[in-house]
């Protein structure tokens, strides 16, 4: 038993070596840089990781994807702790939770790694940021729901909005620059409700607001925009859905007319023009904490 | 009694739970090299020190879960309670209160829980299972409601940038001795439980009635006293791992400690400990720990897929328990 347990545990350890072995080095300065999303499931840190492949394929450096399972903090923080102890050069990270996480930022730049941002930063200063600007794209999600609702000649009723949770900061902004858009209309908005990015979860509450009757419904990320989308699907009901981030199941579901739109952002360019961030600043140029708004485009059928 | 005409190394194998145990540290040890020889950052100092600082809540919970399973019962609302002492900590820190005042209400609270658990299974006699499920949901609605269905602000908001800064370095970021505090913390809390476990008559009798219940009645064991303590234990180092999470937070989350409960299961059934009860040394659960931990770090590390880590820790724990039934009957055999 015991023999067998041990070469159980170094046989599935071996075929997680292969799985994960990945690039070549090709350049003269193979720096490790470390990409930490706030998890590895939703498209949008995948695509964010192509992104940040292909670039690092293209310089020649290595970016490892290090995300934790779920949208945890404890995880987040454990990842970015690996990564420093790992020897990585620098962090390319979207904070999960802004607070939370910049202790152990702090720690990762006394050891030496430089931090890059993408797509949400946290309160430590880093050498650059690239994200949506997640209020303006919010308040364009709103206003496209506006705009729907008065072209169906509604122009009062309540609205439910489907969030993550209280502690993420880029769809903090988005609901806030979405009820910035309702600002002097007549419509109520509703209690925010948080699904933490679970589409089952975002689809019972979605449900729970098409119950209460409301006329539109706003998903603040992937997971909530496919449960709000799900939702409005099964009542049947012609309810204004408008989301954020793009999948092939939101994609699907404005094809299929049950989501209006969907603010999709370029998470690719975040991912690439991070590593390229990374570099410069590893070579020793000053970026200066920039911030760059990769855009958002508004997605109908 | 045979243990007394053995050579030294056989009879500290033939202890209860001592084999299970040593087999979970040559895995450790196993796991640890194979990841090594593929990213040899592994074996750095630095990581050395992350891997002891990581593990540390996994032992912590460990220990609070394994009593529980040595009584042949289960804790499920060991993570809920993780939750909660961190939610609590921290609320009370942002709205001024003293650190330690903080950490002692929180404390008081979670001991409530372990409490509350102890009478249900113990005295109402109520499948562990259940009863922990309902004060599993209990302890994380209470987390929800402490700071109105919100995280908190930063602890170091309301007690001062110093005084959370302080509170951040004890249980997380600061080190004594070369060594991350939390892992100090994690010993402090191996020494007294494995004291408590292993020295004394509340230990016998978590033994005693985790390996034949009515046998232990008929002795004079009380099972009510004996579960509640062990459920107190529980909630205890649910408690201590609370403090942690919001000390590696700078505040408190409500999702803090989510699904602990099962990796507690799952670092005390690697180690040794029986979920049938009755055997078990929280030496093993040190080890299991540790082999989660390194699981963890390692494929995180060499950037595995999340999917791989749950696989790779799921065949660990079935194998484990596997290993656990097999020795059982085993001996069964042997005894006839």
């Amino acid at each position: 038993m015991k023999k067998t347990l041990a070469i159980l545990c170094a046989l599935c350890l071996c075929l997680s070596v292969f799985a994960a072995s990945a690039e070549t080095v090709k350049a003269s300065q193979p720096w490790k840089i470390a990409l930490i999303t706030m998890d590895s499931i939703d498209q949008h840190w995948v695509k964010l990781n192509e992104g940040a492949q292909a670039k690092a394929t293209e310089l020649g450096v290595e970016v490892t994807f290090m995300s934790p399972n779920t949208k945890d903090d404890a995880q987040q923080i454990e990842c970015v702790n690996n990564a420093v102890a790992g020897g990585y050069n620098a962090i390319m990270v979207a904070a999960n939770g802004p607070d939370a996480i910049s202790s152990a930022l702090k720690e990762a730049q006394a050891a030496g790694v430089k931090i890059v941002y993408v797509d949400s930063p946290a309160n430590v200063p880093a050498e650059a940021t690239f994200s949506t600007d997640n209020q303006a794209a919010g308040k364009t999600a709103g206003e496209t729901m506006i705009a729907a609702l008065t072209a169906a000649n509604i122009t009062e009723g309540s609205i439910g909005i489907v969030n993550v949770n209280a502690a993420t900061d880029s769809t903090v902004k988005r609901e806030a620059g979405f009820r910035s858009a309702f600002e002097g209309t007549k419509f109520t908005l509703l209690e925010t409700q948080y699904g933490e990015g679970d589409a089952a979860k975002s689809q019972t509450i979605a449900e729970n607001y098409i119950t209460q009757g409301v006329v539109g419904i706003f998903g603040c990320n992937e997971g909530s925009t496919t449960g709000t989308g799900n939702a409005i699907k099964a009542s049947g009901k012609a309810i204004i859905g408008v989301g954020f981030d793009k999948s092939d199941a939101i994609l699907g579901l404005i094809q299929d007319g049950y989501l209006l739109a969907t603010m999709a952002q370029n998470p690719d360019v975040m991912g690439s023009m991070g590593v390229e961030a990374c570099v410069k600043a590893l070579e020793g140029e000053n970026l200066g904490g920039a911030v760059t708004d990769t855009g958002v485009s508004v997605l109908t059928k | 009694m045979q243990a007394k005409r053995l050579n030294p190394a056989r009879r500290f194998l033939a202890i209860r739970g001592m084999a299970s145990a040593m087999i979970a540290f040559v895995a450790l040890i196993v796991i640890y090299i194979v990841f090594g020889l593929r990213e040899p950052n592994v074996f750095s100092s630095a990581n050395i020190q992350n891997l002891l600082r990581s593990m540390s809540k996994y032992l912590i919970i460990g220990i609070g879960q394994s009593y529980l399973l040595i009584t042949g019962n289960i804790d499920l609302s060991l993570g809920s309670v993780v939750g909660m002492s961190a939610m609590i900590s921290a609320t009370l820190m942002t709205h001024g209160t003293n650190p330690l005042v903080a950490a002692l209400i929180s404390l008081v609270c979670c001991l409530m829980i372990g409490f509350i658990n102890g009478v249900l299974v113990g005295k109402a006699q109520l499948p562990p299972f259940i009863a922990t499920l309902g004060t599993m949901f209990v302890a994380r609605g209470i987390a929800y409601m402490i700071n109105g269905n919100r995280n908190t602000d930063a602890i170091a908001s309301g007690i001062g940038k110093e005084a959370g800064d302080s509170f951040q370095n004890v249980f997380y970021y600061g080190k004594t001795l070369g060594v991350y505090n939390t892992f100090l913390v994690a010993l402090a809390v191996f020494a007294v439980f494995f004291f408590l476990l292993s020295k004394t008559r509340t230990g016998r009798h978590i033994y005693a009635i985790g390996s034949n219940m009515d046998a232990a009645k008929l002795s004079g064991v009380s099972v009510f006293a004996t579960t509640t303590k062990a459920y107190m234990v529980s909630a205890f180092c649910s408690f201590m791992v609370g403090l942690i999470l919001c000390a590696q937070a700078g505040m408190g989350n409500m999702e803090a400690g989510n699904m602990y409960e099962m990796y507690a299961v799952a670092a005390g059934v690697i180690g040794g400990i029986s979920p049938l009860g009755g055997t078990g040394l929280l030496l093993g659960t040190l080890a299991g720990a540790a082999v989660w931990q390194t699981l963890e770090n390692g494929l995180n590390m060499i950037g595995a897929q999340v999917g791989l880590q749950r696989i790779v820790i799921g065949v660990i724990v079935v194998f484990s328990v596997l290993l656990d039934v097999v020795v059982r009957r085993g001996t069964r055999k042997r005894n006839k």
